[in-house]
């Protein structure tokens, strides 16, 4: 058959396929749709009436969580405004706000990590300061101190933290601990000597997939934070500072000396944590605790509730002969912020809906699918003990760091990350990649002046 | 008769250490492949506690029901409208294209063919957001139509740089006879280039075909709403914010697979067709 | 006389008029998604951009400066030139290989050409999760046969040293029914009755393969060297999915560099920068090794 008929052939094929998928495919849904929530596709703001919303939860619960918060604003709200929700899928999320952004296209409401890149987004323009609506809502007193101030920059509130309060802290198989022997560690060394135990009896102490970079940085800013406290990094990234501060080379060095007992998977930088390997380690019983935030009480409860039942949770151990406060915990309190990038009426309107997503319905929702939501108070509502004793920590804590990689302007945090992944694979000294972290920021502090 | 037998015996050698080789490249292409379909058979946690490599305990068709009861039929759909449309526009427009660069002789001729070579250097990330823009203001954004136009655009470069270097093969004798016989150039190109071209327009089909079914980047940036969303950004659907649901993900990416694979096995055979029939006798 | 060279010059008009009419709608397309886009990337090269704010600052050379100093930058670029060497050594030949085979088996063979073909239909996604997991060093593939030689676990993806050649084998895995199939098609350009009248002349098989068939494909080998060497030089995908440049920097790439600079670290204006010298370097590349290797050859 010739060509013409080749060509032929195959736009009829397509054709054909096109109208029985049409004619038997439903028109418009897209993934697990539950409830009754209305996730209208975006479309073009007709009258200017309709809040563009972007946040990451694609799946359920949270989708669905998301989607009665909207409804319920459409349906009650007196501002003349309707929201309209558009999950977006994690991965490239960032990537594509900037093309938005870029483009001006930017969402009137969107979700964010804080730290670092709300910087860049409020430095843009595209993130208004809500003080004052912030200031007569009822959500004031509601949020955690903690949380209000990782959304505060510049001494502005920019955005409303909303999800769930995720600190670090370690997992441990329960049944391990007890066939060794082994108890919570209150310092440094007793972590140590579970480690050996374990170590002595083939099993890798701790979980780590590192190729993803940001999951070792855990272990370092936990050791750096129990050896200096949290003023060598709030002084690092002021520019009083510097980030070759001794707390941080005795973080890197201490990394160093556990890669060498064997302490981390072998290959450890080639596993990837989106693919599941370290999480595969604990259920594989392969490894015993895995240092990590604390969703991973949903991950692990939604991969094999059996599995979770044998799961327990302590926070980083002290380090002795140190003066650092042990009870300051590294997280996000709130894990998505809400900013706005329009103005008036609209960022009235908006603001009320985020403020939605405080109300007590939304935060018992949220608590039984496993999250804790950044209110005062929160731990009482808990019943889950995991949880339970995450939420007590996290209210105990003076004070609670954001993740560096997402605190520190994202260049800078490339360059921890990187160097960081290093000193794993025994490439760098801690020496040398605090250096280079140290020079990022010096360039980055240039290039605002 | 010693020497017809060694030859004979050195050909049967020949032909055993081939096809031991063959298959050896055989069981490399095919292993990963039936490992994507044997975990798209487990369950979520069982995937996690066994490991890749192992059996499933039982097939979980449910895996495949729930990706083919979401959007899984729409996001076929979609993919199949933009291929078709697009590949068959790329193939016209690139084989228009080679023709008088592979086969005139004119001024800006070289220059021209250069530049076009110089357009296969483009890293495809760089032109996202001017796209985006342009795909905003000319209101195609979250619409199938927006992918088209990159689709080809970015595959023409590579097509007209293979499919020149085919038509360049096809012996003058036969363009000077259909010429003495008073066949313009659009004739010509219709009537006999394109059809000599055909190895080279499968090879592009099959090339750009793949490459267009499979493409990421500009579906991500350009659509918005699921109704408008191609077959890659499916596995999207089982990526959550805390956990991948792994063998869902190779359950979708199986379903991707197989048309490509149905696809190929329906048109290779053009690919043998030119080959044992000869292109051109004498 | 006078006759005959207006022929011609009609001739030569026609000629032209459909040269412009069929390279037409290829000029159209590249000058709306490539010209500009390109124009545009040069322009903001010139810029320190965040990438979102409307605030541009003009910064004039500076981020080519800084580009040429960069060392991050050119350990990319010869981490590209790894690949590209490799890529031609390794792909070609395999390929070539086995279109060869497949145009002596001739029908026997569709079953090989079917499964051989389906490494390039999988997505990035789908071999780099595949092959992250039998690459593993606990577990994996490699590992276990190494570990059955009592030579212990082997960690490829990790170490430094190994990660960028392991990367490089999956790539030629994904690639090489590629050139496969290009070969098949060169393969056809040959007629019939040159393997005919050298079968009669007593040639072997192996004879028709290296004398005559091979310096008959010559052409087509330049083609595909050319084309693996600029994918070589773009390539993204495989890297980005399984190593996203690391350890360290030792799978980094130019254009995984100029994604993570354009967007994740807000540095729009020196990733544009990054992208003009690729797209620079990978012209320069491609246009002086095609002008040595049509040397010889008339146009």
């Amino acid at each position: 058959m010739n060509q013409k008929t080749a060509k032929l052939l195959s736009i009829s094929m397509a054709a054909l396929i096109a109208a029985t998928a049409t004619g038997c495919g439903s028109g418009s849904s897209g993934g697990s749709d539950s409830g009754k929530a209305k996730i209208s596709d975006a479309r073009k703001d007709n009258n200017g009436k309709e809040i563009s919303y972007w946040n990451i939860s694609t799946e359920s619960p949270d989708k669905d969580e998301i989607a009665q918060v909207v409804d319920e604003f459409n349906s009650t709200t007196k501002s003349g405004f309707s929201a309209d929700v558009v999950p977006i899928q994690n991965d490239n999320y960032k990537e594509k706000l900037v093309v938005a952004m870029s483009s001006g296209e930017c969402p009137d409401m969107y979700s964010n990590w804080s730290g670092g890149p709300l910087h860049e987004y409020v430095d843009s323009g595209f993130a208004q300061p809500v003080d004052d609506l912030f200031n007569k809502s009822e959500i004031k007193d509601k949020l955690m101190d903690a949380a209000v101030s990782q959304a505060t920059y510049n001494d502005h509130i920019y955005a409303v933290p909303y999800k769930n309060v995720a600190i670090s802290g370690i997992f441990y198989n329960k049944k391990m601990f007890k066939d060794y022997n082994l108890e919570e560690p209150e310092t440094l060394s007793d972590l140590e000597n579970i480690c050996e135990t374990l170590k002595k009896n083939d099993i890798t102490p701790f979980a780590l997939a590192n190729s993803s970079k940001w999951t070792g940085s855990m272990y370092f800013m936990n050791l750096a934070v129990r050896y200096g406290g949290l003023e060598p990094f709030q002084k690092a990234i002021s520019g009083e500072g510097k980030f070759t501060d001794e707390s941080f080379i005795k973080a890197g060095d201490k990394i160093q000396e556990w890669v060498k007992s064997g302490y981390f998977p072998e290959g450890v930088n080639s596993l990837s944590e989106d693919d599941g390997q370290s999480k595969q380690l604990m259920y594989q019983e392969k490894a015993g605790m895995l240092l990590g935030g604390s969703w991973y009480t949903v991950t692990f409860a939604q991969d094999s509730k059996e599995f979770y039942q044998n799961i327990g949770w302590f926070p980083f151990p002290a380090i002795e002969d140190s003066d650092a406060d042990p009870a300051i915990q590294i997280g996000t309190v709130g894990d998505q912020f809400l900013s706005f990038s329009c103005k008036d009426d609209k960022l009235a309107a908006a603001f009320e809906c985020a403020e939605d997503h405080l109300s007590d319905e939304m935060i018992d929702k949220e608590i039984k699918s496993g999250k804790i939501p950044p209110v005062k108070g929160i731990d009482s509502k808990i019943t889950d003990p995991i949880t339970k004793k995450v939420a007590k920590t996290a209210t105990d804590a003076p004070d609670i760091q954001l993740w560096y990689d997402q605190d520190l302007p994202p260049a800078v945090s490339t360059a921890h990350l990187d160097s960081l992944q290093e000193v794993f694979g025994l490439t760098k000294t801690p020496q040398e990649a605090q250096e280079t972290m140290q020079k990022a920021m010096e360039d980055y502090l240039n290039d605002q002046k | 008769m010693d020497k017809f037998k060694k030859s004979k015996q050195k050909s049967i050698l020949s032909w055993t250490i081939a096809i031991i080789l063959a298959t050896i490249w055989f069981v490399i292409s095919f292993l990963p492949f039936i490992f994507m379909i044997i975990n798209s058979f487990k369950e979520k946690f069982e995937m996690l506690t066994k490991g890749v490599f192992q059996l499933p305990d039982k097939l979980q068709w449910s895996n495949y029901m729930e990706v083919l009861n979401g959007g899984f039929l729409n996001y076929f759909r979609n993919s199949v409208v933009v291929l078709a449309i697009s590949l068959i526009l790329l193939l016209f427009i690139a084989a228009c294209a080679s023709y008088p660069l592979a086969r005139f002789q004119f001024k800006l001729r070289k220059s021209i063919y250069a530049m076009i070579v110089a357009c296969m250097s483009i890293p495809v990330h760089i032109t996202l957001i001017p796209v985006f823009k342009m795909s905003k203001s000319t209101g195609l954004y979250d619409s199938i139509w927006a992918l088209i136009g990159p689709y080809i655009a970015f595959a023409v470069p590579i097509s007209v740089f293979i499919l020149t270097s085919f038509m360049k093969e096809i012996p003058r004798e036969i363009e000077e006879s259909a010429e003495i016989d008073g066949c313009g150039k659009i004739r010509m190109f219709f009537s006999i280039i394109l059809y000599l071209s055909k190895p080279g327009l499968a090879t592009l089909a099959i090339y750009n075909g793949v490459n267009m079914w499979n493409e990421f980047s500009f579906a991500y940036t350009l659509t918005q709403s699921s109704e408008n969303r191609t077959l890659p950004l499916a596995i999207w659907e089982f990526q959550g914010q805390y956990s991948m649901n792994i063998p869902m993900i190779m359950a979708v990416l199986t379903l991707t697979l197989l048309p490509m694979i149905i696809m190929f096995i329906i048109f290779q055979d053009k690919l043998v067709k030119g080959m044992t029939a000869g292109a051109i006798k004498g | 006389m006078n006759q005959k060279s207006s022929l011609i010059a009609r001739r030569k008009q026609s000629t032209n008029k459909v040269a412009v009419l069929f390279l037409a709608p290829v000029t159209v397309l590249m000058i709306v998604y490539i010209f500009y886009p390109i124009i545009d990337t040069f322009i903001t090269s010139a810029y320190r951009w965040n990438g979102i704010s409307t605030e541009k600052v003009f910064i004039g050379f500076n981020n080519w400066k800084k580009l040429l100093s960069d060392q991050h930058f050119w350990i990319a670029f010869t981490n590209n030139l790894i690949i590209m060497v490799l890529s031609i050594i390794i792909q070609l030949p395999v390929g070539l290989s086995l279109a060869t085979f497949l145009d002596f088996g001739g029908k026997k063979t569709t079953v090989f050409k079917v499964i051989w073909f389906i490494p390039l239909l999988m997505s990035s996604v789908a071999i780099g999760f595949l092959f992250t997991y039998a690459l593993a060093t606990n577990g994996g593939i490699v590992s276990t046969i190494s570990n059955l030689l009592g030579r212990g676990n082997i960690d490829l993806l990790g170490n430094p040293k190994t990660a960028l050649f392991t990367v490089i084998l999956v790539i030629c895995w994904q690639f090489i029914p590629f050139y496969m199939v290009y070969f098949m098609a060169a393969f056809t350009n040959i007629p019939v009755d040159v393997f005919e009248a050298a079968r009669i002349d007593g040639a072997t098989r192996g004879q028709y393969f290296w004398k005559i068939a091979l310096p008959l494909l010559y052409p087509s080998i330049k083609s595909a060297a050319i084309l693996s060497m600029v994918g070589s030089l773009k390539y993204f995908d495989l890297i980005y999915v399984m190593t996203n440049g690391g350890p360290g920097t030792s799978t980094e790439l130019m254009a995984t560099y100029m994604y993570k600079q354009s967007f994740k670290t807000f540095n729009m204006g020196y990733g544009s920068a990054v992208a003009s010298g690729m797209f620079i370097l990978i012209t320069m590349v491609s246009l002086i090794t095609m002008k040595l290797m049509n040397g010889r050859k008339e146009n």
